[in-house]
């Protein structure tokens, strides 16, 4: 076990916990954050999908001993209220299915956008790798380029 | 119609008062967002007009509602089907999950006048009538209410939205201020329905689903999402060829290890059974128990790693026998040789049939995995004579029996929570999943156990698609080009279903004389279920590949040669073909190494006229000198009869060919001594963003209007993967008579790219 520290969604935390758990579970089991998703584990599906240190990262591949320290945001401090304009486009174009892929999906379309805010398709293709099973994948890339129009 | 009349109880007043009544610190939604449940109250609660529809005083409304949301917007629709009547103002509309043990305990609050079941879709006709009774009941009550208050004529009043207004006055009174009264009063007769040309919100408006605020957020709970005090976790491994047993483990090996409590075995022999004749929606056949073992931890990541250390032998049992996936095709090949499978379709003579040109084959399709992306999963407590389980069911009258059936516990000391569910397509419907949550978490009893299989357990462990091989042949008329006869033998296993077979209007509706379909079982140790539209998603690509050979036999356009084949069938089939023909360009010429498919089903009743959800598409499809297969557009065209929510609709369907293409061009568990071999999506492939078509275009103009408000998830599943392998037909000459495509060498030389001409060989005559 090992306590370490860093940041989560703008709050200090402390997690004492084997070293080798993934951030994934950290978020989810000792934190009570649960709109990270567990899809697949291996970084394939990208459900789990976080914001490190500025970064969109598969948060199953993080280990709580590489952690002190970083900055960490989830789907639950993407906004203050909800409001991050992808997550008012998601509900406007509804976009959501079932839901459980959307929180990394989300992640994963703010962080493309932070660093790109004209991406292409071909961006957008290669940014979003996320599974989703539901179908959704029209709807997300209508979403980011509604985002694109209106943001520009 | 006397569901009504059954089902008084539903409509009597219950304004019943109460706080909370909630168990175990697992609070209710209301004012809890993200850390509560969306599931109701286990009894009474609030101003009630009925069990189902709920009004605070601040006019908030709270439908109960017993359909589950796994993503089709079903939760939502029932949610408007109440507020078209109750002419409350939608954004202050809410949904809760109905409770079952409420249903229980009360004698049928939510099941009865239904179909008997918690699951299905939101405008089935009779619920969606009951929902639209329950809304126009409290509606007349609230008025009742206002006028009682007012000392006027009920007449004199009118609704707006969650408003009630006395019209010669103008004194206006919100819902919430009379709804404590209204729901003491008793009407003297049901109120008539309004027609649905009146309808101001059902096929006007297309809302989204109502939980999307909280879901962008991350505050949805699904099952992996339930959290209670003193709640631990439980890591599962079941024998990998199912069937087999626990033959030895040691968990002193693990014990020591970081956070772990116990190592609990399952034995099917310990399943207690229903003290009571068990009410489950699909029976109990098919949810035993599997033999395995799981570690309990104080964190699914400690479960997890001592589970993977956890030291096991297993007996693999008989469903070893089955060495690999061609031993079973092998199999299926050799009953099918035998040709003595069952008939189900008969007409004229197949065997007095003789003369014109034969088209025959042989057609397959594979185990495929249901691989929703939120694992298996749930949660529950087991206390003595009681239990509490969380669970992410397609079906709550299925969970609740199988809880009942596993713990032995009398029902009415049963509570089953819905949580939201991330993704069923089928899988989350018998409650296997919930019978092994309860299996581990009653060797761990006075704990709530959060039990998690992880994605290779998960994928391993599937109930899976049922794999279907067909054998058809048909002899063509000389003159026509039609089919005189048809036979065929389709093999399956298990539950075996004729969607797409034997109920295709080719083979019902007359129009080929000599019919003889019949059906075979290969019995299998590898356990199958519901994977999104059974059998359908297998027959339809089989029967519109086999079509399709027969028009190119017969040297006639693939949607024309359809067109004369419907011939004597229902209009809207014609018209589903001829609108997503002309909207994609059918004709039209394309690049080399391209082409367009066409095929059509129906889910679930194709040989029925108006009935069931007939769908269209035709695919534009490129294959590239490497043999990679690219779907660039898809026209759906379809009828569903009327459609209550068109966005809803949209995106089932969006969804649906997004599915069915991953079907077919890239879903297979193969088979290794009884175990499946696939464990994770770096085997099992799924179409990303960037491989979905860029273009899916969902035409609404072949809808017939006809009175009926048809399911629209599972139709999807038919015609997009003959449409796509039929394109690649067209663009390369390669007939695919099995899925997954990606299997298929299509690779080309660029000289043969550029020589390829493209098959049709008529030009359509309409």
């Amino acid at each position: 076990m090992a306590t370490v520290r860093f940041r989560v969604n703008g709050k200090a935390r402390s997690v004492d916990a084997d070293p080798s758990t993934p951030l994934l579970w950290v978020l989810r089991d000792h934190l009570q954050l649960t709109g990270t998703k567990y899809g697949c584990g291996i970084a394939q599906c990208g459900a789990c999908t976080v914001h490190l240190n500025g970064g969109a990262v598969p948060s199953c591949q993080v280990r709580l001993e590489d952690l002190s320290g970083a900055d960490v945001v989830t789907i639950e401090g993407l906004s203050k209220q909800g409001d991050h304009f992808l997550q008012k486009l998601w509900v406007e174009l509804n976009v959501p299915q079932c839901g459980y892929c959307q929180a990394g999906m989300l992640m994963a379309a703010a962080d493309l956008l932070k660093k790109n805010a004209r991406p292409s398709d071909a961006d957008i293709d290669g940014a979003l790798s996320n599974i989703c099973r539901c179908g959704t994948y029209p709807r997300v890339r209508m979403a980011i380029h509604r985002a694109v129009a209106e943001q520009s | 119609m006397n569901d009504l009349s059954m089902d008084r109880r539903s409509f009597l007043v219950s304004a019943t008062v109460f706080a909370g009544g909630m168990a175990l610190g697992a609070a209710r939604a209301a004012g809890q967002p993200g850390r509560s449940g969306p599931w109701g109250a286990d009894a009474p609660a609030g101003i009630e007009l009925s069990p189902w529809i709920e009004i605070a005083p601040d006019d908030v409304v709270t439908v109960r509602v017993p359909t589950p949301e796994i993503g089709n917007g079903a939760m939502t629709q029932v949610a408007m089907n109440v507020t078209e009547e109750l002419g409350c103002d939608w954004s202050k509309v809410r949904a809760e999950f109905a409770s079952i043990h409420r249903d229980f305990v009360e004698g049928g609050s939510y099941t009865s006048g239904f179909l008997p079941f918690f699951s299905g879709h939101g405008t089935d006709p009779v619920r969606m009538k009951q929902a639209l009774q329950l809304g126009a009941s409290a509606r007349e009550r609230l008025k009742a209410a206002a006028a009682a208050r007012w000392k006027v004529p009920v007449d004199e009043i009118e609704t707006r939205p969650s408003l009630l207004v006395h019209q010669p006055t103008g004194r206006k009174l919100r819902f919430g201020e009379v709804a404590a009264e209204a729901g003491r009063i008793k009407l003297a007769a049901e109120p008539a329905l309004k027609s649905q040309s009146e309808w101001t919100f059902l096929g006007k408006a297309s809302p989204g689903k109502l939980n999307l605020p909280e879901m962008v957020k991350g505050e949805t709970v699904y099952g992996i999402d339930v959290q209670l005090p003193g709640m631990v976790y439980a890591a599962l491994m079941q024998a990998p060829a199912q069937g087999g047993r626990l033959k030895s483990h040691q968990p002193e090996a693990v014990l020591r290890m970081p956070g772990v409590r116990a190592v609990v075995v399952v034995d099917p022999a310990k399943t207690k059974g229903a003290p009571v004749k068990p009410k489950a929606t699909f029976g109990l056949q098919g949810t035993a128990a599997q033999s395995g073992v799981a570690v309990i931890a104080d964190h699914y990541w400690q479960a997890k790693m001592a589970l993977d250390a956890l030291p096991v032998e297993w007996d693999a049992g008989p469903g070893a026998q089955w060495t690999s996936t061609e031993a079973i095709n092998e199999a299926r090949r050799a009953i099918l040789a035998k040709a003595a499978g069952k008939s189900i379709r008969k007409a004229g003579d197949v065997d007095a049939v003789s003369g014109g040109k034969v088209v025959e084959g042989l057609y397959a399709t594979p185990l495929c995995e249901n691989a929703t992306l939120e694992p298996l999963n749930g949660t529950a407590l087991v206390t003595g004579d009681a239990v509490e389980a969380w669970l992410p069911s397609q079906d709550q009258g299925q969970a609740f029996w199988v809880v009942v059936d596993e713990t032995g516990i009398a029902p009415e000391k049963v509570k089953v929570h819905q949580t939201y569910v991330g993704g069923g397509f089928g899988r989350r419907t018998l409650s296997d999943d919930a019978r092994m949550v309860l299996a581990v978490a009653k060797e761990y009893p006075g704990k709530p156990v959060k039990v998690i299989w992880s994605r290779e357990e998960t994928m391993r462990q599937g109930r899976y698609r049922n794999p279907v091989m067909t054998r058809f042949k048909a002899i063509l008329d000389e003159q026509t080009g039609l089919p005189k006869a048809v036979s065929a033998e389709a093999n399956a296993t298990g539950m075996a279903l004729p969607m797409g077979y034997a109920d295709m209007p080719y083979f019902t509706s007359g129009i080929i004389p000599n019919v003889r379909l019949a059906t075979s079982d290969l019995p299998l140790n590898i356990l199958t279920g519901a994977y999104r539209a059974p059998c359908y998603n297998s027959h339809a690509f089989i029967t519109e590949t086999f079509i399709d050979e027969c028009a190119i036999a017969a040297g006639i356009d693939p949607l024309e040669y359809r067109l004369r084949l419907l011939g004597k069938w229902d209009k809207s089939w014609s018209d589903c073909l001829k609108i997503a023909a002309e909207k994609a360009g059918w004709g039209k010429p394309l690049t080399k190494g391209e082409g367009r498919g066409i095929a059509i089903s129906n889910w679930p009743k194709g040989a029925l006229r108006n009935e069931g959800t007939t769908m269209c598409m035709v695919a534009h499809v490129a294959v590239s000198e490497e043999g990679t297969i690219s779907v660039k557009q898809v026209d759906v065209a379809f009828d569903c009869g009327r459609v209550a929510n068109q966005d809803a609709v949209r995106a089932q369907i969006e969804g649906g060919v997004i599915f069915g293409l991953n079907t077919a061009l890239n879903e297979e568990v193969t088979v290794k001594d009884g175990a499946i071999v696939e464990g994770n999506f770096d085997e099992y492939p799924i179409l990303r963003l960037a491989d979905a078509p860029r273009l899916i275009n969902v035409h609404f103009d072949a809808l017939s209007n006809n009175d009926r408000f048809e399911m629209i998830g599972e139709a999807p599943m038919g015609p997009i993967g003959p449409a796509v392998g039929n394109a690649i037909f067209q663009a390369t000459g390669k007939r695919l008579r099995t899925t997954p495509f990606r299997k298929h060498d299509l690779s080309r030389t660029a000289a043969d790219i550029a020589s390829e001409t493209g098959v049709v060989v008529t030009s359509l005559s309409r």
